[in-house]
């Protein structure tokens, strides 16, 4: 897994933000850190020597810090102002890392909605949609951790981490050698300690799924143990999945636990051996007491970016994964029904034609329907009959505009014009028809409403839309005797207005009262010699 | 069915219940002793670097002033030893903390799974399935992780600023005054920001949360109306409304945290000046050693890598308190279940039922019974009697209380109005799953062979037995077709068999309860032929073994399948 996705950077505005910002202010934290190390040695190496100092210690670095910081009144104001600064980094970038992280959530799912939304409605009820739901709303709030957390601190990894190095290697080269030695050794360790636990981590985390899975298929069978009085038995059983998916999970744990000791062990090791080096080469001679002091404060700081890292970088896996889901919604194909910008026609009087229309299921293996041809004429009611998943919601589909078939084509005529949707204006085409779905959505209120009640509302939008076209899949299925039969006449009575109505059905009462029947039947597709 | 059986929905001050504390660390088993040695562990581990801090400053300070390098050896030993003690303690720690989490986890699970399944009938089953896998998965997961991500590094931070202190203190007492000072208003300015943070997040966030996946939702399902109707723009502006909710709920929660992040790093930086200024006086004006100034100066940049953990430990705290009360709610209210443990009265009546068996030739009556749940419309009472080897079809269309009726009839309910009678007795909690059995409509199929799948209906089937059963219901082409008969195991939740197998199997499991009145939930969906074949054999076989069936259905099909049919539906 990449560290950062460039597609989040080169797409989402507020990321490429935050990533620039977040890099100026690692830059002034470590500033600030090398700015307090070489203030704190210089205020406290006058009184650890034995003699008094008398040439700067620090080296060329030591124009960085006045001399005259040795004194305390000098000194401990800058020291103050130096706290004060990284205070206000510190809070600055918790507060972009927050608003930054739900802007970039928030960006990204208005867009993957949009997409969705643009993808057709097959595509949506095949199961896709409710997928997006889960990906753009628990699956992308994953990525605050990944921007609040893990972020800042590749960044500070990046700059603090060499800048630091630079400054040891300018104020006592032989330090910057062992931590130039030491710093490879930490990616190369974790590594092999990666490769050494893989596979049996592997084997570890199938056995701990298995355990997992078993144990919530055992819950999941409670009410139905206690509908048969026999919820008793198994909690025995729960307990002993439990402890034997604890022991998997331990062994899983000590190698897993592996490359954080590596990672503790060396940059802690490395820190301690610079300390001790100094410490002799101090009685030597080799080395100022100022120099020693800053090269102590600094070393630990140049290992820290990177063990927080390693800590957050788990933390943010999940965020970075719903990103990635979110852009592979986002990087499928919009299909495209009609012609943009193409023919628009009036629809008062119209008849709409299917001819030898053909739709392949998702799956591949079917066309449903399969060449379907059908006249819906102005004035008659006419009804799609048919098993369910032969095709008549999608015949529907594609007589409303919202969805072009894979073979065959579909045509309006009126006033003498015929136009076939292929060429047309694909939306100035749908909004002439009141089409309602089997569960019509009302938005948020509708929400309250059961489907039966839902289902009228709709209805009765769609017979008061003055429309010319109706197109109703199922429009009595979940309606009780009266309701059933007032539908049946209202949409009898609109197409002897003059209105083209359509419905798949497969009540009785409305196929007695339609004009036309349409079997619609489905077919296996033969597959390609 | 779309109505599902549904539990009241969780109040609102949920969110504030009381958690009882006690009664959690008794079901999770938590071993003291565990968790000391967990704090102890990973105090050595963080107090190897304070160590290791105050042992490198006072190495340099001694080294200025230019030894002997022998008596800089022993300093320099124990420099690298707590170089290396770090990392393996660190190691320890992790290990000890996640076996006693884990092991919390395993107990609470068990504890909460007999607290689910002993807990009134109503209640288990007006649980949905999924709520009870979030549930008794992910949250109670989460309540383990408090042990490893909450408990331990608040008590590490305890004990490793209090050795920090007292090193300093050894020192220079004032000093040690001031870090201690420093290091308390780190934790607790810190703690109270993220504590502030999390409530934020958890009223406002949650309120907004819920706005957006409606808005997403309504978007995504509702697309093609919104073409239709010409609403798009609408659903757009909906879901950005929705969004601006959840960004401001964000902003509110982000406030207080990059306050407790600023109130760390100021303590720090606080702790460094007062530490600097006391020792570097002390030395210049009291006498303080090279070495001791050095310690006191420096160990402030080493001490607050333990405080610094309390605000994650904080927001766990939340996190695992939140999922703890979900977890209490599911298993019960407070006062009957206050150690998840069950209720000593349903256990006595379950005695009771289980020593005196209900007859088993007693007919069930039901008189002008009507059930609902709180607050529904009761459904028209319905009057039938069903002698032994009877059977009674109840047909309603969709959300008119055909479960609810038949949890009333079952005796998980108390009846709206009218009375179920079982011979003369009313039934109640203690006939379900005894007297009366039930198939609900989403009825589990376990993830084991057909055999203990069947099993689960009476635990002494025999194969011949299992293999009746499956034939009765017109299984038995499909089980010889099976790779290993009865032996085969089905996936979890039974999904390697198709719908209509999946309602055979479970017909053939309710043939098999003991029980002398079975119930049948029969699902939305039209019952294709095999279905009613296989509801017929059902209720022959039933007969024959003078048992008594009643189904619910919206299906008019099952209507020769029964004795006699009632509707729900007015008119």
């Amino acid at each position: 897994m990449k560290p950062i996705d460039p597609r989040l950077i080169a797409r989402i505005g507020p990321a490429r933000r935050y990533v620039i910002v977040t890099a100026v202010l690692g830059f002034l934290t470590a500033s600030t850190i090398l700015f307090q190390a070489l203030l704190v040695s210089r205020m406290l190496a006058p009184v650890l020597a034995p003699t008094a100092l008398t040439e700067d210690g620090l080296g060329p670095l030591g124009r960085l810090v006045p001399l005259g910081a040795r004194e305390l009144a000098q000194g401990l104001p800058l020291l103050a102002l130096v706290v004060l600064t990284r205070v206000f980094a510190v809070w600055v970038q918790e507060r972009l890392a927050h608003r930054a992280g739900t802007q970039v959530v928030s960006e990204l799912r208005e867009a993957v909605v949009q997409h969705a939304t643009g993808m057709g409605p097959r595509w949506i009820a095949s199961g896709k949609g409710t997928e997006v739901v889960t990906t753009v709303t628990r699956g992308l709030d994953g990525l605050l951790p990944y921007f609040v957390r893990y972020l800042p601190q590749l960044m500070l990894a990046s700059t603090v981490t060499p800048l630091m190095l630079v400054v040891v290697l300018g104020l006592d080269w032989p330090s910057a050698v062992i931590v130039m030695l030491t710093l490879p050794l930490v990616p190369i360790f974790m590594i092999l300690v990666g490769l050494v636990s893989r596979d049996r981590s592997r084997r570890h985390l199938d056995a701990m799924e298995q355990l997992g899975a078993r144990t919530l298929d055992l819950i999941a069978g409670v009410p139905t143990l206690r509908a048969l009085g026999r919820e008793r038995g198994p909690s025995a059983r729960v307990r002993e999945l439990g402890t034997a998916s604890k022991k998997a999970t331990m062994a899983s744990l000590r190698v897993a636990f592996l490359s954080g000791f590596v990672l503790e062990l060396l940059t802690t090791l490395s820190v301690a051996i610079v300390a001790v080096t100094l410490g002799f080469r101090l009685v030597d001679g080799d080395v100022s007491i100022e120099t020693a002091l800053a090269v102590l404060i600094l070393a630990p700081e140049v290992y820290l970016p990177l063990r927080n890292v390693g800590t957050h970088f788990h933390a943010s896996a999940d965020g970075m994964a719903a990103a990635d889901a979110a852009f592979a919604i986002l990087e499928q194909p919009l299909p495209v029904v009609g012609t943009p910008g193409g023919l628009v026609t009036d629809f008062a009087g119209v008849t709409l034609r299917l001819t030898n229309v053909s739709v392949s299921t998702p799956d591949g293996a079917r066309n449903a329907p399969a060449a379907l041809s059908l006249t819906a004429a102005p004035g008659r009611l006419t009804v799609l009959r048919g098993p369910n998943g032969e095709g008549k919601s999608t015949a529907l589909l594609a007589l409303a505009g919202l969805l072009g078939p894979d073979e065959g084509a579909v045509t309006a005529s009126a006033g003498g014009v015929e136009i076939a949707l292929s060429v047309a204006d694909a939306d100035a085409w749908t909004r002439q028809c009141a089409w309602v779905p089997q569960r019509p959505e009302l938005g948020p209120e509708g929400r309250e409403l059961s489907l039966g009640q839902r289902q009228l509302k709709a209805y009765e939008r769609a017979l008061n839309s003055g429309r010319p076209v109706l197109l109703f899949d199922e429009p009595t299925a979940h309606l009780d005797g009266q309701a059933r039969s007032r539908l049946v006449g209202r949409m009898v009575s609109l197409a002897r207005a003059g209105a083209t109505v359509v419905a798949a059905t497969h009540d009785p009462l409305l196929i007695d009262a339609a004009d036309a029947v349409v079997d619609v039947r489905a077919m296996a597709v033969r597959s390609a010699p | 069915m779309t109505a599902h059986v549904r539990l009241a929905p969780v109040p609102a001050d949920a969110s504030l219940r009381r958690l009882d504390v006690r009664g959690l660390l008794r079901d999770a088993e938590v071993r003291p002793g565990r968790v000391v040695l967990s704090i102890a562990a990973g105090t050595m581990a963080l107090g190897s670097a304070v160590g290791l801090a105050a042992v490198a400053a006072w190495l340099i300070a001694r080294a200025a002033g230019m030894p002997s390098p022998a008596d800089l050896a022993l300093a320099a030993v124990t420099v690298r030893f707590f170089g290396i003690a770090r990392g393996l303690f660190r190691y320890l720690e992790r290990l000890v903390s996640h076996e006693t989490a884990l092991s919390g986890v395993v107990a609470l699970r068990t504890r909460t799974y007999e607290g689910v399944a002993s807990s009134g009938a109503s209640r288990v089953l007006g649980l949905r399935r999924g709520d009870i896998v979030a549930r008794m998965g992910g949250d109670i997961d989460a309540m383990g992780d408090a042990v490893v991500r909450s408990l331990i590094p608040l008590g590490v931070a305890g004990t490793v600023s209090v050795i920090s202190i007292a090193i300093t203190a050894a020192y220079l007492p004032v000093a040690g005054a001031a870090l201690a000072a420093c290091l308390v208003a780190a934790a607790t300015l810190s703690g109270a920001m993220t504590w502030r943070s999390a409530r934020t997040a958890a009223q406002a966030g949650t309120a907004a949360a819920a706005r957006v996946s409606t808005a997403t939702l309504e978007a995504i399902d509702g697309a093609a109306e919104h073409r239709v109707w010409g609403t798009t723009q609408d659903a757009a502006e909906e879901l950005r409304a929705a969004d601006r909710d959840a960004q401001d709920a964000a902003e509110l929660a982000a406030r207080p945290a990059a306050w407790a992040a600023a109130a760390l790093q100021a303590a720090q930086g606080a702790a460094l000046v007062l530490a600097l200024w006391l020792a570097v006086s002390a030395a210049r004006h009291a006498g303080l050693p090279p070495t001791d100034t050095a310690v006191v100066a420096l160990l402030p940049l080493a001490a607050f890598e333990a405080v610094n953990a309390v605000p994650a430990a904080i927001q766990q705290a939340f996190r695992s308190a939140a999922a703890a009360r979900r977890v209490q709610t599911m298993v019960g209210d407070g006062e009957s279940t206050p150690h998840l443990s069950g209720d000593a009265s349903n256990d006595g009546a379950r005695a009771a039922a289980s020593t005196t068996p209900a007859p088993a030739s007693a007919s069930l009556r039901l008189e002008g019974l009507s059930a609902a749940w709180p607050g529904m419309l009761p459904t028209l009472p319905v009057t039938a009697t069903i002698a032994p080897g009877g059977a009674l079809g109840i047909v309603g269309r969709s959300g008119i209380g055909k479960t609810t009726l038949l949890l009333t009839i079952a005796g998980a309910l108390p009846p709206s109005r009218g009375q179920a009678l079982l011979g003369d007795t009313p039934v109640g909690a203690h006939t379900i799953g005894r007297a009366i059995a039930m198939t609900p409509e989403d009825a589990h199929l376990f993830g084991t062979t057909v055999l203990e799948n069947l099993r689960v209906a009476d635990g002494t089937v025999t194969r011949d037995q299992a293999r009746d059963a499956l034939e009765a219901v017109q299984l038995g082409a499909w089980l010889d077709s099976l790779p290993d008969g009865l032996d085969t195991p089905l996936g979890s939740g039974g999904n390697t068999v198709s719908g209509g197998e999946r309602r055979r199997l479970l017909l053939a499991r309710a043939l098999l309860s003991p029980a002398p009145i079975h119930l049948i939930d029969e699902p939305a969906e039209h019952l294709d032929a095999d279905g009613v074949d296989a509801l017929r054999s059902l209720v022959a076989a039933m007969r024959a073994q003078g048992r008594s069936v009643v189904i619910v259905t919206h299906d008019l099909g099952i209507l020769d399948v029964v004795d006699r049919v009632v509707t729900l539906d007015e008119h």
